[in-house]
């Protein structure tokens, strides 16, 4: 019997298997440290494309796609709790699934750690928002698939983003919008939404999640050497650039409403 | 962390409690006072390093607390054909045990430990922290770190134990030292050529299945000294420690007990690192609750985070220097006493 996870529902591929690596990546055009940001400034996040009512057997669905990254929301709920006991207040149950294509090297199927930090920082990041006091008993399911990932950080923050469009498309009450951002810090520079090769670069991340409606913040993940000074500039940066996320999403609803009716 | 079964009334009566002037808690301490921190080091002798640590034990009562033992273990790991990284790498655990959370199901326990690990892992295994003294043969052989924590009793602030412990056993861990081995094949007889007949034709140039040359290089190590404890773990003055700020606007308190823990909606896990020559950098920082907070309330957080944090280090680092003392300095001495 073959020593390696044999999997018997799927076709196997071969037990080891290498990224290929390829000519054209030239030293002289490599980033050094140093170098300015290639492709757009320190502050700027990237472009984001952002839709709800992706899914239509869900009550709630949102799809984010922000340059290589693309993440897909369903949102459940709010439905009956499966538990017994008494809950006073809403549970809010996220979970995320990384699509065995979407990082360079493949991911297994089956349930990974790393998704569960994941879902953690983005519950985490809505939690404050939602109104759950309104909905004993109940339970909100929120399902993330993440379908291609350039950085962590910013799978992160996207999937904050998504989850949060999804929700209000869903019709959940919540006390805002919830956007995020990450930021990092890279050299003496601070830059906003780092792909991988820049996170790997950097000698610290943050991200920050937070409504902007009501200038509170929600979640802080904060990893990596900093002095507080850098992280307290970090944070700021990313709120600054969050309330632009805010109207983003508060206008992909607007227009999925339009289109609707 | 996990959820002590705390009534409506007992929640309002912590936090009134807390918020009253002046601020009381239920075993009279103030409000940034820890619990009597107990450490030593050296507890597991088999592994590298190692300690155990205890948060809150009362004397006569005879036990209690937080109790915490972490370990660091190194490995040895094949950088072309195993999962090592040339340059080692770091891997840290934590380990729940069913004994210090009687009301938690097997699920519930396994998701604890996971988020106790990565934690720990996101901290600690971060690039900028990374030993520099882990390779044993270049892009062949390198040290893999474990460092594994179990958490053998909780009662409350188990994240600034985890630290606390994980700093001292990465301060005990001692590396091995190596020695690169390289292998020499004999020199080759020369036989004399065309002298004799029927002498074979022997090809002067190196064929492609020569695999002395391969072995040329340093393939394997030794280790010199079989009592040679080692050298110490590269960088220990860089690990971070951690302090925990229980929120509640507009006080803030540290070192809870799970009650407390259980009363306050909102947490913040600081942990910083204080390298003696640089000033002191953010290592990691969470938010948890399900409350929000403001900018401006969260840089002072900060900020009085760092303090608390520095004053933990420092008693951190005597207790850690005092430890060194007793167990290698003081058992020499002992050890000449005798012969």
């Amino acid at each position: 019997m073959a020593q390696s996870n044999f999997d018997r529902r799927r076709i196997n591929g071969p037990e080891e298997s290498f990224q290929p690596t390829f000519e054209d990546d030239d030293d002289e055009t490599r980033w050094k440290p140093g170098n300015p940001r290639r492709g757009r400034g320190a502050r700027d996040i990237r472009p984001i494309f952002l839709t709800a009512g992706l899914i239509n057997q869900a009550n709630g669905s949102a799809y984010i796609e922000t340059e290589k990254t693309k993440i897909a929301c369903a949102v459940y709920g709010p439905r009956q709790s499966k538990s017994t006991t008494y809950n006073e207040k809403g549970r809010l149950n996220v979970e995320v699934k990384f699509s065995p294509f979407s990082c360079t090297r493949r991911r297994v199927p089956i349930r990974d750690a790393e998704d569960r930090s994941v879902a953690v920082q983005i519950q985490q990041a809505l939690v404050p928002a939602v109104r759950l006091e309104l909905l004993p008993k109940s339970t909100i399911d929120i399902f993330i698939t993440i379908i291609e990932n350039d950085g962590i950080e910013g799978c992160i923050a996207a999937g904050s983003v998504a989850a949060s469009a999804a929700l209000a498309d869903a019709g959940i009450e919540m006390l805002g919008l919830v956007a995020s951002c990450s930021a990092a810090v890279v050299g003496k520079e601070i830059w906003l939404d780092p792909t991988e090769e820049e996170g790997k670069a950097s000698s610290g991340t943050l991200i920050l999640a937070g409504m902007p409606a009501l200038g509170t913040i929600t979640s802080v993940w904060q990893s990596g050497s900093m002095t507080p000074a850098d992280g307290i500039k970090c944070m700021e940066a990313c709120q600054e650039r969050y309330t632009d996320i805010h109207a983003v999403i508060a206008q992909s609803l607007l227009e999925n409403a339009q289109n609707n009716t | 962390m996990a959820a002590t079964l705390l009534s409506k009334s007992e929640r309002a009566y912590i936090q009134s409690s807390l918020k009253a002037t002046p601020p009381l808690r239920a075993d009279g301490r103030g409000l940034l006072d820890f619990r009597t921190v107990l450490l030593e080091t050296g507890v597991a002798p088999l592994a590298n390093g190692s300690a155990r640590l205890n948060i809150g034990k009362m004397a006569r009562e005879g036990g209690g607390g937080t109790e915490i033992v972490a370990a660091a273990k190194l490995e040895v790991e094949d950088v072309e054909s195993g999962d090592g990284v040339d340059g080692g790498r770091v891997a840290c655990s934590v380990t729940c045990s069913p004994a210090a959370y009687p009301h938690l199901s097997s699920n519930a326990l396994d998701e604890l430990q996971h988020d106790l690990s990565v934690i720990l892992q996101q901290t600690i295994g971060h690039p900028s922290l990374h030993p520099r003294n882990l390779t044993i043969i270049p892009r062949k052989k390198s040290w893999l770190l474990n460092l594994d924590a179990v958490v053998l009793a909780d009662a409350g602030n188990v994240v600034d134990a985890l630290f606390m412990a994980a700093r001292a056993a990465l301060w005990d861990a001692k590396v091995p030292r190596t020695r690169a081995v390289q292998y020499r094949a004999p020199e080759a007889l020369k036989s004399a050529k065309n002298d004799v007949p029927g002498a074979m034709d022997v090809d002067e140039g190196t064929s492609g299945f020569d695999t002395r040359d391969m072995a040329r290089t340093a393939a394997d190590f030794e280790l010199p000294d079989y009592w040679d404890e080692g050298e110490t773990l590269d960088g220990r003055e860089k690990w971070p420690v951690c302090v925990t700020l229980n929120l509640l606007p507009p006080r803030h308190f540290l070192d809870a007990t799970p009650a407390e823990e259980a009363s306050v909606p909102q947490r913040l896990h600081l942990m910083f690192s204080f390298v003696p020559s640089a000033p002191p950098t953010l290592q990691a920082m969470r938010l948890l609750g399900s409350e929000e907070l403001d900018l401006k309330d969260l840089k002072e957080s900060i900020a009085f985070g760092e303090q608390y944090a520095k004053e933990l280090f420092t008693a951190l680092e005597t207790k850690l220097r005092e430890e060194d003392n007793r167990r290698n300095i003081k058992a020499r001495d002992r050890f000449a006493l005798m012969r």
